[in-house]
C-alpha cells in the first residue's frame, strides 16, 4: 500500500529535496498463525531515503548523513507529513508506519533527530496518511494521524480461494484517527477523545485540510476505504463534529460507499470555496464534491468529466494543481489497482496503470498525456516546483519500483509562487487562505495519499503579468498586496498587525 | 402409494393368504419408510404368488425407496408383463428407468402415462430439446413454484439456444449473426478486444441488425468508454426509435459524461416508451436533479419507490430524496428519507 513521499527543502537552500518512505521486510512466513511481528529495517534496502537536490538538479542520497538511516525494527513504513512543527525555520518529518511512528526533528544542520518519545506522537496501530495543521489557531502546528484498520499479523487472513485476493476492509474492525495538539514545548498532547475525533471509527487512508465553511478554522476530510467518508467540522473550541452525511460528502450521489484512498481539498472551479476530490477503486468513480457554500456539497463527478475518466481506474496519490498555469487547477492521480492479480478476476481492470493527468477546462476535466505512458503501480504522489521554474513538477512512488519524477515542460503562461512565513500564525503559514486574481488556495503540505507536498503556494496567472494577492492568515490577520509582478517566488511575512 | 394400493385391491381376491399377508406387511413397511423390510416382504410375496402383479409393483416401489432404481426395473417390467394396463406400474417404471440413467427407455412409459415433468427431463437428457421444453413448460404451468422444473426448463432452453447457435455458425460461418454470437461469447469471457472486433465485423456485414449497436455499446460501457458507448447506443436508438432500452442506455451514457440535458431528454423518452421501469425512473431523477430540477427529480424518485420498496434502487431513491428535501430546507422530511436510506443500507440493500 505504500509508500509515501515528501517534497521539502530540509536544508533551506531553496531547492526541494525528496524524502521517500520505505516499507520493510515482513518477517513472518505465515501470517495468521502464531506469528511474531518483526520488520527488518536495518538492511539498507528497507531504509527510508532522503535525497538532497544539488544545484544542478541532480540528487544525492544523504539518508545516512541526515540520521535517517534506520527506522527501527518494529514498524513498516507507510507515509510522511512535513512541516516546521516547532517554528524554528526548518522543516521536520513525521513518518507513519504500521507499528511505531517517528517524528524527526530537523536540527538545522542537515541532520534529524528522532524525538518521538519526547514528543509523545508514536501513535501505534496501522497509521497511514498524516498531516500538520493548526486546528486551534494558536500558532503551533498540530498533527492528525489517520489509521487504517485494526489489524495485525496474527489476525491477518486471506480471502478468495482461486485466485487468492486481499480481504475487503469490511473483514476488519474500524479504528479511530489520532489528533495531537502541539503544546509548543516540543511535546504533543493526545486530544483525540477530547476533540471528538476518536468518536468516529473509520478505515482511513487519506487526509486533507481546508476551511470549507469559511469560519476561520481548519476542517478535516478523511478518505475512508469501503465506508462513508468523514468530514470533521472544526467547532472553533477545540472540538470537531463529523458532518459528512449532512454536508453531502459521505457517499456518492447514489448513496454508495466508495473506497476512498487519496484526497485533495481545493477549489477546482475558482468560486472561492474549497472542493473535495477523493480517489478510489476501479468500478467506482473518483468522487468530486463541489462546495456549494453554507456547509453543503454536491456530487459533481459526472459534470466535471471525472467519472468518465476514472470508471476503470484505481487512484491513490493526487492533487488539484495548476500544471499549465492557465488559472485552473488540473488533476494528477497516481493509479494502479490494489490487487496484483486483478486481471484474473476482472479482465477489464489492470494492476498497473499509467497515471491520470487531466486538464481543467473551466471546471471540466479532459485527459492529456502525462509524459509517462507506461503502466505502473502508482501510490504516493507529491507536488512541487523542483527546479524553481514556476511550473509544478510531480514525484510519484511506485509500489515495488523506482519513483517517477515528472518534470513540467512549462510554457508561456505566467505564474506566482508564494512562500508564507507566519509570525503570529504558525511559521509555515498553514491554514492561510490565499487569493490571487480570483483564485484561491489553502496553504498546506497535506493531502494526496501518504504524502506531503511543497509548502509554497502556487498560482498560474495565464496572461496576467501582475497579481492582486490577499492572504487571510490563521491568526485572522488579512494582508493585501496589489500589482505583484508575475513569474517570481515571493516570500510573504505575516504582518504583526492587520494592514 | 395410492397407485400401489389400487393394484393391491384388484389382486386381493385372487391371491393366497400368505401372499396377501406379505403384501400388507410390505405396504406397512413402505408407509413407515422401512425400505429394506418392505423389499423383503414384497420379495416373499412375489415368491408366494409369482403371477400377482401387485407383488412386483410393491417390490419395485420398495427398491426405489431404498435407492436401488436399477434393481426396481425388473420387477416393474414383470408387473407390466402380467398386466400391461397397470397405470401405476408404468409410471413407476418410467421413473425408475429415468433415475437409473435409461432416459431413452423411460420415454415411452412416461409418454403413455402423460407424466410431463419426468418426460420433459428424459427428453432433455436424450437431446430432444424442443419436446422437452414444451413438456417442461406444461408441467411448470401446473406447478408454478417448482424450482427443479425451472432448472430443467432453463437448462433445456440454454442447450437449445447453444445448439441453434452452433447450427447457425456451421450454416453461415461468415454471416453477421455468426460474428454477433462470437462477439457475445468474447464479451462473456471479458475479451473486450475480441468482442469488439466481432461486433464490428457483424455491423460491417449487416449494419442495420437490431441489437448489435446495443451490445457493442454495452461492451464499451463496461470499460467506461462512454464516448464510444454513446455513439453505439445512439445508432441503436436511431435504428429502433421505439426501443426503450436503447434510449435508456443512451441516456445513461450521456449522464456518465456529464451531458445532463441530453441525458435527461433520452431518459424521458425511455420512460415514455416503457413506463414504470424503476431503473429508468431512478436515472431520470438523477438527471433531473443534476439539471437543477429538484421537483422533477422528486417525482421520478417517488415513482421508483412506488415500484420498489426495499431494493437497492429504493435505497438510492431515499438518498436522493433526502438531498432534495435538504436543499429545500425541509429537515424533517430529509431526515426521514435518510433514515429509510440507512435502514436499507443496514439491511444490505
Amino acid at each position: 500500500m505504500g509508500g509515501g513521499i515528501a517534497l521539502l527543502d530540509y536544508n533551506n537552500d531553496g531547492l526541494l529535496d525528496v524524502f521517500l518512505v520505505n516499507g520493510g521486510l515482513v518477517n513472518s512466513e505465515h501470517p495468521g498463525a502464531q506469528a511474531k511481528e518483526s520488520f527488518d529495517r536495518a538492511n539498507p534496502r528497507y531504509w527510508n531515503r532522503l535525497f538532497r537536490q544539488n544545484q544542478d538538479g541532480s540528487f544525492t542520497d544523504v539518508t545516512k548523513a541526515a540520521g535517517l538511516a534506520s527506522a527501527g525494527d518494529a514498524n513498516y513504513g507507510m507515509g510522511v507529513a512535513a512541516a516546521d512543527y516547532d517554528n524554528d525555520g526548518f522543516t521536520d518529518l513525521y513518518v507513519t508506519s504500521y507499528g511505531r511512528n517517528i517524528l524527526y526533528h530537523n536540527n538545522g544542520n542537515g541532520t534529524f533527530t528522532d524525538v518521538t518519545a519526547k514528543a509523545g506522537v508514536a501513535a501505534g496501530g496501522w497509521s497511514v496518511s498524516a498531516g500538520f495543521f493548526d486546528f486551534d489557531n494558536d500558532g503551533k502546528l498540530d498533527l492528525l494521524v489517520t489509521r487504517y484498520l485494526e489489524w495485525d499479523l496474527m489476525h491477518s487472513k486471506s480471502c478468495g480461494l482461486s485466485p487468492k485476493i486481499y480481504c475487503s476492509p469490511s473483514e476488519f474492525p474500524a479504528v479511530s484517527s489520532v489528533l495531537y495538539r502541539n503544546r509548543g514545548d516540543g511535546t504533543f498532547e493526545d486530544v483525540s477523545a477530547a476533540s471528538g475525533i476518536a468518536a468516529k471509527k473509520g478505515k482511513a487512508l487519506g487526509v486533507a485540510f481546508a476551511d470549507y465553511d469559511d469560519d476561520g478554522f481548519a476542517d478535516i476530510f478523511v478518505a475512508n476505504d469501503g465506508m462513508e467518508q468523514f468530514l470533521f467540522h472544526n467547532n472553533g473550541n477545540g472540538t470537531f463534529t463529523e458532518r459528512a452525511l449532512e454536508a453531502g460528502v459521505a457517499f456518492t450521489d447514489d448513496g454508495k460507499r466508495i473506497s476512498g484512498m487519496g484526497v485533495d481539498f481545493r477549489d477546482y472551479d475558482n468560486d472561492g470555496r474549497p472542493d473535495i476530490v477523493v480517489t478510489d477503486l476501479a468500478r467506482q468513480s473518483y468522487a468530486v464534491y463541489h462546495n456549494e457554500g453554507h456547509g453543503a456539497f454536491s456530487y459533481r463527478s459526472l459534470q466535471t468529466g471525472i467519472a468518465a475518466l476514472s470508471g476503470v481506474s484505481s487512484g491513490w496519490g493526487m492533487r488539484l494543481e495548476d500544471f499549465d498555469n492557465d488559472g485552473w487547477k488540473d488533476l494528477f492521480v497516481a493509479q494502479g489497482h490494489v490487487m496484483d492479480n486483478v486481471e484474473q478476476i476482472d479482465a477489464g481492470l489492470h494492476y498497473l496503470e499509467p497515471p491520470l493527468l487531466a486538464m481543467n477546462r473551466g471546471g471540466r476535466f479532459e485527459r492529456t498525456e502525462s509524459g509517462w505512458p507506461e503502466p505502473a503501480a502508482g501510490r504516493g504522489a507529491a507536488f512541487g516546483d523542483l527546479n524553481n521554474d514556476g511550473w509544478t513538477d510531480i514525484v510519484m512512488t511506485v509500489l515495488g519500483g523506482k519513483p517517477l519524477v515528472f518534470r513540467n515542460r512549462g510554457g508561456a503562461a505566467h505564474w506566482l509562487t508564494l512562500a508564507l512565513r507566519g509570525t503570529r500564525s504558525n511559521r509555515d503559514g498553514f491554514g492561510a487562505r490565499v487569493k490571487v486574481n480570483g483564485q484561491s488556495q489553502y496553504a498546506t503540505s497535506a493531502g494526496s495519499y501518504l504524502s506531503a507536498s511543497d509548502k509554497r503556494v502556487h498560482f498560474g496567472l495565464r496572461a496576467a503579468t501582475s497579481a492582486s494577492v490577499e492572504i487571510i492568515w490563521p491568526s485572522g490577520v488579512v494582508q493585501k498586496m496589489d500589482d505583484v509582478p508575475a513569474d517570481r517566488f515571493l516570500t510573504v511575512v505575516e504582518p504583526e498587525r492587520p494592514r | 402409494m395410492s397407485a400401489l394400493w389400487f393394484v393391491v385391491l384388484l389382486a386381493w381376491q385372487t391371491a393366497s393368504n400368505e401372499a396377501l399377508d406379505r403384501l400388507k406387511a410390505g405396504g406397512d413397511a413402505l408407509k413407515q419408510s422401512k425400505a429394506a423390510e418392505a423389499v423383503a416382504e414384497f420379495r416373499k410375496a412375489t415368491e408366494a404368488a409369482p403371477e400377482l402383479p401387485a407383488a412386483f409393483v410393491g417390490l419395485g416401489q420398495a427398491l426405489m425407496q431404498s435407492g436401488d432404481y436399477r434393481g426396481a426395473v425388473a420387477p416393474l417390467q414383470r408387473a407390466l408383463e402380467l398386466n400391461p394396463d397397470l397405470p401405476g406400474a408404468r409410471q413407476l417404471l418410467g421413473f425408475a428407468l429415468l433415475a437409473a440413467g435409461y432416459a431413452n427407455e423411460a420415454i415411452p412409459h412416461l409418454e403413455k402415462v402423460r407424466a410431463l415433468d419426468a418426460l420433459g427431463v428424459a427428453q432433455l437428457k436424450t437431446g430432444k430439446l424442443t419436446e422437452a421444453i414444451a413438456n417442461l413448460q406444461a408441467a411448470l404451468a401446473q406447478r408454478p413454484g417448482d424450482v427443479d422444473l425451472m432448472y430443467y426448463l432453463g437448462r433445456a432452453s440454454g442447450l437449445l439456444s447453444r445448439q441453434t447457435f452452433e447450427q447457425l455458425r456451421t450454416t453461415g460461418p461468415e454471416s453477421a449473426r455468426a460474428h454477433q454470437i462470437l462477439g457475445e461469447t468474447y464479451a462473456v469471457l471479458h475479451n473486450t478486444a475480441g468482442a469488439e472486433q466481432e461486433y464490428k465485423e457483424a455491423l460491417r456485414l449487416r449494419p442495420a441488425t437490431p441489437g448489435l449497436h446495443l451490445e457493442l455499446g454495452e461492451l464499451y460501457a463496461a470499460e467506461s468508454q462512454w464516448e464510444k458507448a454513446e455513439k453505439e447506443f445512439r445508432a441503436e436508438a436511431n435504428l429502433q426509435p421505439g426501443d426503450a432500452e436503447a434510449a435508456f442506455r443512451l441516456g445513461n451514457a450521456l449522464l456518465q459524461q456529464g451531458k445532463v440535458p441530453d441525458a435527461r431528454r433520452e431518459l424521458e423518452r425511455a420512460s415514455g416508451l416503457a413506463p414504470g421501469m424503476a431503473d429508468v425512473l431512478y436515472a431520470l431523477g438523477k438527471a433531473a436533479s443534476l439539471d437543477g430540477d429538484p421537483a422533477a427529480a422528486e417525482k421520478a424518485w417517488l415513482a421508483v419507490l412506488d415500484i420498489e420498496k426495499d431494493g437497492p434502487l429504493a435505497g438510492q431513491a431515499h438518498f436522493g430524496l433526502a438531498g432534495v428535501y435538504r436543499q429545500r430546507g425541509n429537515a424533517a422530511k430529509a431526515d426521514a428519507e435518510m433514515k429509510e436510506f440507512q435502514r436499507l443500507q443496514k439491511a444490505g440493500r
